[in-house]
């Protein structure tokens, strides 16, 4: 019971501590988790206002977590969450239904 | 002069015209529409300040025509080559004019002018990297939602400085863009056959539009999304055809007005800032009809 008191009291103080110090209760360090990433091509892809319905679209599909586009290389970079693939069919209709064309996309590795 | 030419502002038809041409919802041309298309279910909405003003009167009466709007476009993406667009004006004219009793001003006071439908398919689509072409006709209809019998303490006013015309106007056309990282052309030729409404019909009009847009920062582009700044250069010209009240045309209205539009976007991922100033650089019009001076541009659009 006392060292049940004990770690409540440890949990508290890392609380008001704003959570800088450890906690005895977690048994090992959390590992980040890979999440992976997609690099999407798009065609006609030319002004920063186009490019809202593209994010926004993407953004949508199951299992994104982000999506970043680079207009000079005409990508969109998708970070999916842990585990998640990006299908190619989604993919496509996604970029359409912005009202543009899809080249083609690749997986880009992970990122932790 | 007449009577009808002492209360009618006469064709002015480059000043409301200008009134109507701020359709366009997408990134580009200030004045009109674009083909850039609109993701299916998002909206994009834009709201356009206008000032114009009209003169160069040379009859006794001196009339003067000043008018100022706000355009409401809301365009929404029904499927990835459809998208629909509703446009509502809000409108403020006033007239004011030399008589025998002195120099007098009729106005209509604000109201909601006349309701645009259109809807634009997009035709033809070319996107290549870091280009785009598309061809997009539209077609729709503006709908005789405004006030048309407003009167002042000189009676009813005339129909040009009403905020609705009360008739029903079928509008077609097509627009077309040329998009790449750098630069921007964007074409569009409309027409408006307008219908009668107790006995006056306006001129129909035709309009043939042209637009240019620079990317002047960043010069160089980096990584990521940027935000770019345009310098705009847009024509606009415009013929309406002569106004007829009781099937006779009114000979002091109608005509053909070139204008020059330089301007500025600062376009991000979300919203477009604009501005521009349409100068009439050539106008040839039917007799006393008023002459355009200027019409002034500012307005903004977001992406939601």
């Amino acid at each position: 019971m006392n060292r049940l008191r004990s770690a409540f009291a440890t949990v508290l103080l890392a609380g008001l501590a704003g959570g800088a110090v450890t906690t005895p209760l977690s048994a090992a360090p959390a590992t980040p988790v890979p999440l992976p990433l997609y690099r999407v091509h798009v065609e006609g892809l030319a002004c920063p206002f186009c490019a809202y319905g593209i994010e926004k679209k993407l953004s949508r599909l199951p299992g994104v977590r982000k999506v970043h586009t680079d207009l000079r290389s005409e990508t969109v970079t998708v970070t999916m969450k842990p585990g998640a693939t990006l299908k190619a069919g989604e993919v496509r209709k996604a970029v359409r239904a912005a009202g543009f064309t899809l080249k083609g996309f690749e997986p880009a590795g992970t990122k932790r | 002069m007449t009577g009808k030419r002492v209360s009618a502002p006469g064709a002015a038809a480059f000043a409301l015209c200008a009134l109507s041409l701020a359709t366009g919802a997408q990134a580009a041309p200030i004045t009109f529409n674009t083909a850039l298309p609109v993701a299916v279910g998002r909206f994009i909405f834009r709201e356009q300040f206008l000032r114009m003003e009209a003169g160069g009167d040379p009859t006794p009466a001196r009339r003067s025509l000043r008018a100022s709007a706000a355009v409401s476009v809301l365009a929404w993406g029904a499927t990835p080559d459809l998208a629909l667009f509703g446009i509502l004006p809000y409108l403020d004219k006033r007239l004011e004019l030399d008589t025998g009793a002195g120099r007098v001003a009729r106005s209509s006071g604000g109201g909601f002018g006349d309701f645009t439908l259109l809807g634009r398919y997009t035709a033809y689509r070319y996107d290549g990297a870091g280009v785009n072409f598309r061809v997009a006709p539209f077609a729709g209809v503006q709908m005789p939602s405004g006030d048309d019998a407003r009167r002042d303490g000189m009676g009813a006013l005339p129909r040009p400085l009403q905020p609705g015309t009360g008739a029903w106007d079928p509008v077609v056309g097509v627009a077309s863009t040329y998009q790449t990282l750098r630069y921007e052309l964007d074409g569009q030729f409309r027409y408006q056959a307008n219908t009668a409404a107790d006995g006056f019909r306006f001129g129909d009009v035709a309009e043939l539009d042209g637009s240019v847009q620079y990317r002047l920062w960043p010069w160089h582009l980096g990584a990521g999304l940027p935000a770019f700044v345009y310098g705009v250069l847009e024509f606009n010209l415009v013929h309406q055809a002569r106004n007829e009240a009781g099937g006779v045309p009114d000979p002091d209205s109608g005509g053909t007005t070139l204008a020059l539009a330089p301007g500025l976007q600062y376009v991000t991922r979300k919203w477009i800032l604009e501005a521009a100033v349409q100068v009439p650089v050539a106008q040839n019009l039917n007799g006393t009809a008023l002459r355009g001076d200027y019409t002034v541009r500012a307005g903004f659009r977001v992406n939601f």
